[in-house]
């Protein structure tokens, strides 16, 4: 397996810039996920590792060699598409043995591993198969099977699971994270989807109009947005955002009012989890908390948590998301005391265009 | 309802094979039966047939099918590589997807004259090449139109997908693109064929001597004496049937590719 390392790799298509100047390491062995709204540019971004775009400036490192130049076949990356792009025409014994043909891997030692990448999927019955017979789920195996046979040095997924429907998606989602871990493989993939993002990386990169917003360990860009961006975009349900101002050290932004560091001044968003609306009886009296009063609109039970949707005497609805044991006493349309502690506060810059 | 649907098929039927029925039933009919419109019932005679084989009609058959085959021959492997790089690489840009098929709005008679000189000076007056070259005029671009629409049809991901495991440009091309519109090929292939077989304004004026093509043939048979009907019914059977079985072979996916060429802009 291998790193990839990008420096400020562009993309243009005619006069739009899709990928503007981007520097990102992908770690040896980890899952880095790039996630992001449609035409943050991600996807040019994979497609460019892969050698299918031109980079228009930048440069590309696999391993340290520079393979900018290089068409996709001296790359030795993998694919996977979102549509699986299996060749209708063969069998799936030779759908998965393709890309080893292609190499002239000897004929002995293609079937060796086409038999060990349909055991570790567990295809084996429908190796004479082709692809039109075969479900989506299965599909979608083969597709990831042709692409771990070749043994890359990075394996790239553009958006695999998008067109499962949502339980197979999840199951996939857990096998994809066996393999990876299983080969220690070297994964960059592509999605849309911030819960798949946060589930399936190491490393997580938020892109936002061809730049990367954030990057790092998912726990820590969920918990420590940079940007009113990352916070509302990561997390279901989205992250509360509430127009406030500061000064004087004091954020007032409807019935949420605390001190908070002198950096932040002047006209401000601040985001709040909805997880991070607690009800007011389950904080200790003695921690730096914000507490109010809000009328409980409605409650949707979600199994073990409920969400709660509040709106306070002024300033915007907010969301919450409590345990449904501790939200046993709520009633809709009854008023509950909800707090919410100092440093779940997320004070960002109010932002002027949108 | 269904019964409504049946009487018009019904008909419908009748309407298009009255005209070979009648050709088939002229081809056993003597000259006097054939002039004779209360003539339903008559003793079939093989004397037409008889004629016609004596004719050397096997040679025009023999021509026609060396010109039909040279046509799509060249014109498929003009038209295969022309039709991937208009379909996918918007080669000639989206006018060169339906400018392709201007050369057939140009009535023949435009082109003809000109063809004529270059055989003449060429020396291939009266010659089959003469004809081939004025049916790649025709055949060539509606094989190509025809190929771009299955070229649109094949995912770009599956070419993508093998440059990524492998392969060149080429190999991809050859490995994955080509197998999925072969099918398309062999339509778009028998369609020039027939389009090519059919022709006789070209191949009138451009080898009309000793080198006739089938329908030259066909014609030949309207003489200064008048019409021979029985013999030419013949000669027509002969011409018509394959283009039959032909268009049976081809019809659905000659469908598909003409409104996938046209709608898909």
């Amino acid at each position: 397996m291998a790193s990839v390392r990008l420096e400020a790799l562009a993309k243009w298509y005619g006069d739009v810039e899709a990928v503007k100047a981007i520097d990102l390491v992908v770690p040896d062995g980890q899952f880095t996920v790039l996630v992001g709204p449609s035409g943050c540019g991600k996807t040019s971004t994979l497609r460019m590792i892969a050698g299918l775009e031109e980079a228009s400036g930048g440069r590309i490192f696999i391993d340290d060699r520079d393979v900018t130049k290089l068409p996709p076949k001296d790359r030795d990356t993998a694919m996977v598409f979102q549509n699986y792009a299996l060749y209708p025409h063969m069998r799936v014994r030779d759908n998965i043995a393709f890309g080893l043909r292609a190499r002239r891997v000897p004929d002995d030692e293609v079937r060796r591993r086409v038999v060990w990448a349909a055991d570790l999927l567990d295809l084996g019955g429908l190796l004479d198969r082709k692809p039109g017979a075969l479900s989506g789920g299965q599909q979608q195996r083969v597709a990831i099977g042709r692409a771990i046979v070749r043994e890359p040095a990075v394996f790239l997924f553009d958006e695999p699971l998008s067109n499962l429907d949502a339980k197979l998606r999840v199951e996939m989602r857990t096998e994809l994270l066996r393999i990876q871990r299983q080969l220690k493989a070297t994964v960059v993939y592509v999605t849309h989807d911030q819960e798949e993002a946060m589930s399936l990386s190491d490393v997580m990169v938020v892109m936002r109009e061809g730049r990367i917003a954030q990057q790092g360990p998912p726990a820590e860009v969920y918990a420590r947005p940079d940007s009113e961006f990352v916070g509302a975009f990561i997390g279901s349900p989205a992250m509360n955002l509430l127009d406030g101002t500061v000064a004087d050290g004091r954020l007032v932004a409807g019935v949420i009012i605390a001190d908070v560091a002198p950096s932040d001044r002047g006209v401000v968003r601040v985001g709040i989890r909805p997880e991070e609306i607690v009800l007011a009886s389950s904080i200790e009296a003695d921690e730096p908390a914000v507490t109010f009063d809000a009328t409980v609109e409605l409650i949707e039970a979600l199994g073990p948590r409920v969400v709660l949707s509040l709106v306070p005497p002024h300033g915007s609805p907010m969301t919450a998301v409590i345990e449904a044991r501790s939200a046993a006493a709520l009633r809709e349309g009854a008023t509950a005391r909800m707090a919410v502690r100092h440093d779940a506060l997320h004070v960002f810059p109010a932002r002027h265009q949108d | 309802m269904r019964k409504i649907a049946a009487l018009f098929v019904g008909a419908w039927v009748v309407v298009v094979a009255f005209p070979y029925l009648w050709v088939l039933a002229a081809s056993f009919k003597t000259q006097k039966e054939l002039i004779d419109p209360r003539s339903f019932l008559f003793v079939p005679t093989l004397d037409n047939w008889r004629e016609v084989v004596a004719s050397g009609i096997g040679d025009s058959v023999v021509s026609s099918v060396i010109v039909g085959v040279a046509t799509v021959t060249i014109s498929a492997l003009v038209a295969v590589p022309g039709a991937y790089a208009i379909a996918r690489w918007r080669a000639g840009g989206e006018v060169a997807r339906f400018g392709i098929l201007l050369s057939e709005v140009l009535p023949p008679a435009v082109l003809v004259v000109p063809l004529f000189l270059f055989a003449l000076n060429l020396g291939l007056r009266d010659t089959l090449a003469a004809v081939i070259a004025s049916h790649l005029t025709f055949v060539l671009p509606v094989m190509t139109w025809f190929m771009v629409g299955f070229f649109d049809g094949v995912p770009r991901e599956l070419e993508e997908q093998a440059l990524v495991d492998g392969h060149g440009r080429i190999g991809a091309f050859v490995k994955v693109v080509l197998p999925q519109v072969l099918p398309g090929i062999g339509a778009a292939v028998i369609f020039g064929f027939v389009l090519s077989w059919n022709d006789l304004f070209y191949a009138l004026i451009l080898a009309g001597g000793n080198e006739r093509t089938l329908p030259v043939a066909i014609a030949s048979y309207n003489t200064f004496r008048g019409v021979e009907l029985g013999q030419m019914a013949v000669a027509i059977l002969i011409s018509v049937v394959p283009v039959l079985i032909a268009s049976f072979v081809v019809q659905k996916r000659l469908i598909r590719g003409i409104s996938r060429g046209g709608l898909k802009v």
